[in-house]
């Protein structure tokens, strides 16, 4: 399922609308080259669960945690170097049937993660750009390069084991964004 | 002697204090069934200090801090150990770490069915062991083991035997269970590791001096993983 926005502002509005289906215990995986966005996505989603107080990227804290209509948990996976140390941080607790869990990163190792999980793919579209432009909104670990291109942006929905089932659901609160 | 119990394997916080000649009180908050996020952090030390007031104990008077030590619930497991240890650190008393999964199946000891503890490990997994009564107690007759509740059906109907499930793993997941021939499920009141077996088999380890100096005591993890993270997008 693919979608195409053309603003930040519009990548966080479609992510608010995809909050509604967000159940308890859901986990979604956030993927995306650095400033393709994935923070703008979460900041979407936590604003469509709820969450009034500011969502900043926790690349640094690895883990911030919010209240909204849900309990939200917002992770970055990307200064991990080892699928053990996803399991030391104690992750497992946040998939307990209560919080939504959104993961930066996730994809890279989704098989860390619950089988039944969303991705959610972030392109920037290379052509939208004249050329790389300085001030992109994600920054990476040491040595990483800012990036930052135009906000014209490919989302593409991946739904694994259950989310399969609610593929139509998801379709109908999108529907605008199609 | 005195003994200070604390299990946080599961969703339930549970502290005990008891003597050689049995419990003098226990404290659990919340369960299986409460849906409540757990606290463990917050409520383990006011339980603690309640349980101690309301026994008359001070601290000061413990012979040993025992724990259990999962496997279990993450964070719950590590506030639990914690404790345990800075505890018995302070108080210059040992430590007796005893498996969560023997707390489950030690009160069924007089059951004449293979014992099955599962305490749910989220991810749609259960931690589990497999035990056979002897006399006096049970004995463990599998290694502890991480996997889907549907592994655990298949290694049940494997063995073929008359089984009794418990635990917490076992209430989730009991649609897993509860078709099996000659098994069945011991409900609500053995969904959380024993706070009565803690004391008894700490209290039985203690005066056969078996317990450990508190930094050799660890939580029991059996979700391990070797793999390196594949960062080729993070060089890209």
């Amino acid at each position: 399922m693919k979608f195409r926005t053309q603003s930040a502002a519009q990548t966080r509005a479609l992510a608010s609308a995809l909050a509604e289906v967000l159940e308890p215990g859901d986990v979604v995986l956030l993927g995306g080259d650095l400033g393709s966005g994935k923070t703008t996505f979460a900041q979407g989603l936590a604003a469509g669960l709820g969450v009034d107080e500011p969502v900043t990227s926790p690349t640094y804290t690895i883990v911030q945690e919010y209240e909204g209509r849900l309990p939200v948990a917002h992770v970055d996976v990307y200064r991990l170097d080892r699928v053990q140390e996803i399991y030391d941080l104690g992750f497992d607790d946040f998939f307990d049937g209560e919080r939504v869990t959104l993961v930066e990163w996730g994809d890279v190792v989704a098989r860390a993660f619950p089988v039944d999980h969303l991705v959610v793919q972030i392109v920037a579209r290379a052509d939208a750009a004249a050329g790389p432009i300085a001030g992109g909104s994600d920054v990476g670990g040491e040595g990483a390069m800012v990036i930052a291109v135009g906000d014209e942006r490919d989302i593409v929905l991946e739904f694994q084991g259950r989310w399969q089932e609610r593929r139509p659901r998801v379709e109908e609160v999108l529907a605008g964004y199609a | 002697m005195l003994l200070l119990g604390i299990d946080t394997a599961t969703r339930r916080i549970g502290v005990v204090l008891a003597s050689e000649n049995g419990l003098l009180g226990r404290v659990e908050i919340g369960g299986p069934e409460d849906r409540a996020r757990p606290r463990h952090a917050e409520a383990l030390a006011p339980a603690i200090r309640y349980l101690c007031d309301e026994c008359s104990v001070s601290l000061r008077q413990l012979s040993a801090v025992a724990v259990g030590i999962g496997p279990g619930m993450f964070t719950g497991l590590r506030v639990g150990v914690t404790t345990a240890k800075v505890l018995a650190q302070t108080l210059r008393v040992p430590v007796i770490p005893i498996p969560s999964l023997d707390l489950l199946a030690y009160p069924l000891r007089h059951s004449r069915s293979l014992i099955v503890p599962a305490i749910d490990a989220r991810r749609h997994e259960v931690y589990y062991a497999i035990y056979r009564t002897v006399p006096g107690g049970v004995q463990r007759d599998s290694e502890y083991e991480l996997g889907s509740p549907d592994d655990l059906a298949g290694e049940i109907a494997a063995r073929g035997e008359e089984t009794l499930v418990c635990g917490d793993g076992a209430q989730r997941f009991a649609a897993s269970f509860r078709d099996l021939d000659r098994v069945e499920l011991a409900g609500a009141a053995h969904a959380a590791p024993s706070l009565s077996a803690l004391a008894e088999l700490a209290i039985a380890r203690y005066e056969r001096e078996e317990f450990s100096p508190p930094s050799e005591v660890l939580p029991m993890y059996l979700r391990r993983s070797d793999a390196e993270i594949n960062w080729q997008p993070r060089s890209a």
